[in-house]
């Protein structure tokens, strides 16, 4: 991703409003995940049309589009939350994630869409009490902002091109 | 070359081929004996497909074991495999793990190197010791074979030619999975380093899956039908025949596990190589785990997905979406395999032995025709393995 160290793309460039929107919607996201609550997490999502992925940096730039999270559409989102809640089910060890995020970057694309680059961390906590970096990078969005902000595409970024285990929630 | 750990001569292998002594899992001077007798020993390892690398200069960054290799499609179009150091001191030649260029420059005494690992120049070489010749300092080159373009790699000279190492059974399964005549283009990554030891990893078996995995119940693939056949050097080729239900009415995108191929299955293929390296075909998708030891209690891998150079978008499209969601270390049918690896690395450290069942009717007797779905096909490769490594086996 190349930075856009420009005026226009910088956090004060749009209204204040639509930044406490924002930031509503980014604390609202990490909030559910840190609970487990997927269909919290689907509820960041617009429901007419969204996207989310989650791949390597690495990939990312080489062109290469396969990721550990594929969801080019709001059904696969949708879906996403059942592999969570119903099919994995008590097969894999909960993990506790804290997510803690930096936005870096904010600008209007037109009408109510405005893209946004927030950087991330997630620890994560496994059941012996240990807590490890699960990844570091870069949320890449488009958000739609109308008295409500909501994700249009999420794009995690993550610099951590080995994680270090399974994933079972999204980041 | 002289690991030695004392458990090799303290253990006594139990006399049943069925049982697996756990203390193999935990014993750091018996995995640096490991990486001598198999990893660096006269096996092929699995280092990278010709998919990964196309064009000539393209390279690409691995390991064998511990040891950094560098696979490198030369400017003559032939694909080597170096040692990842540089013939003067050692130093790493390259750290990116994959990229494209002609020239290959140690950046410590700018020594420089050409895609087919001669040595181009090295500053004030008319200071050098007396005899030196660059010739004599290429990048030091290991031994490679390619089937369907999949490159091995060995350190041994005395390791048998590739096909017989692989054996008859294995060659056409494998030339499937790799899209039938190996020309495949890369799609992308998934990397992961899972705590537990290389041979936790490999050990996954075929009685395990519907009983392990939701989603192939969901999908009604309940295992039984189709053959696993273990070969006396450790690998094991497994074919299940599966039936695609009808309809899904669990999934709101149902694309996710449809069958577009041109293969005359929808089956599933699964290859694991002695030591480390799995390669699947499951519906669509086109994958090679690329895998090594980081230390005794981590493995990576580093799940490759590929298309064919033939698909038109819509399957290369299809590929991509399907390899993203169903497999890897957040794959909806594979999540668990994962959960698992870590799970057993530290249920290991138990005393006593590991005890297979499923399949087992003589517990003195290897069986190389096991059932699909029994666990017993995992046995010949321990039984491999407990040779290679010299365990000595109780008599009663």
């Amino acid at each position: 991703m190349s930075d856009q160290v420009r005026s226009d793309a910088r956090l004060s460039s749009v209204s204040r409003d639509v930044r406490d929107q924002i930031a509503d919607l980014q604390a609202d996201y990490i909030a559910a995940l840190d609970s487990q609550d997927m269909k919290g997490w689907l509820a960041s999502f617009d429901e007419n049309n969204s996207s989310y992925f989650c791949r390597s940096k690495e990939n990312e730039d080489d062109g290469l589009e396969v990721g550990y999270m594929f969801d080019d559409c709001h059904e696969r989102i949708c879906d996403r939350v059942k592999f969570v809640d119903e099919i994995w089910a008590g097969t894999f060890e909960e993990y506790q994630t804290r997510h803690f995020l930096q936005p870096t970057r904010c600008k209007s694309l037109g009408e109510d869409l405005y893209s946004a680059q927030t950087n991330f961390t997630v620890m994560y906590t496994d059941d012996a009490g240990i807590t490890k970096v699960l990844a570091s990078g870069c949320y890449d969005d488009e958000i739609v902002v109308n008295g409500v902000a909501r994700l249009r595409s999420r794009k995690a970024v993550l610099d951590t091109n080995v994680v270090p285990r399974y994933m079972v929630y999204p980041i | 070359m002289n690991a030695h750990s004392d458990l090799v001569t303290s253990l006594e292998w139990p006399a049943n081929l069925n049982e697996i002594p756990k203390a193999v899992f935990d014993d750091p001077d018996l995995y640096k004996m490991e990486l001598e007798k198999i990893f660096y020993g006269p096996e092929w390892q699995v280092v990278a497909h010709r998919g990964e690398v196309p064009e000539k200069g393209d390279f690409k960054r691995f390991y064998i074991g511990e040891m950094p290799v560098l696979v490198i499609h030369g400017e003559d179009g032939q694909v080597r495999v170096f040692h990842n150091a540089c013939s003067h001191r050692g130093a790493l030649v390259e750290t990116k793990n994959r990229g494209s260029q002609l020239e290959f420059e140690c950046p410590y005494h700018r020594w420089l190197f050409s895609s087919t690992g001669e040595m181009i120049g090295c500053p004030n070489s008319n200071q050098f010791s007396p005899g030196f010749k660059k010739e004599n300092f290429g990048l030091r080159e290991i031994r490679t074979d390619e089937y369907c373009g999949l490159v091995f790699a060995t350190l041994s000279d005395d390791t048998p030619d590739l096909k017989e190492w692989m054996g008859e059974r294995m060659l056409d399964p494998l030339a499937r999975i790799l899209g039938g005549d190996g020309r495949l283009r890369l799609l992308g990554y998934q990397k992961v380093n899972y705590a537990c030891n290389w041979k936790a990893y490999v050990d996954n078996d075929g009685y395990h899956a519907p009983l392990l995995h939701p989603a192939f119940k969901l999908l009604n693939w309940q295992g039984g039908r189709g053959s696993q056949t273990p070969t006396e050097n450790g690998h094991i080729v497994f074919e299940a025949d599966l039936t695609m239900p009808d309809r899904v009415d669990l999934l709101d995108d149902p694309s996710l596990i449809d069958f577009k191929g041109t293969d005359t299955s929808n089956g599933s293929l699964v290859i694991s190589t002695f030591p480390i390296t799995v390669l699947t075909k499951h519906l669509d998708m086109l994958n090679v785990r690329f895998a090594f030891p980081r230390d005794n209690d981590h493995t990576e891998v580093h799940y490759a997905y590929f298309r064919h150079e033939d698909d038109d978008e819509e399957m290369a499209r299809h590929r991509l979406r399907q390899a993203s969601n169903l497999l890897g270390p957040s794959g909806m049918i594979s999540l668990e395999d994962a959960a698992i690896f870590t799970r057993i690395h530290h249920g290991n450290i138990s005393p006593g032995n590991a005890i297979f069942q499923k399949g087992v009717s003589d517990p003195r007797q290897l069986n190389f025709t096991p059932a699909q779905n029994d666990e017993t096909g995992n046995l010949p490769r321990w039984e491999y393995y407990r040779k290679l490594m010299g365990f000595r086996r109780a008599q009663s």
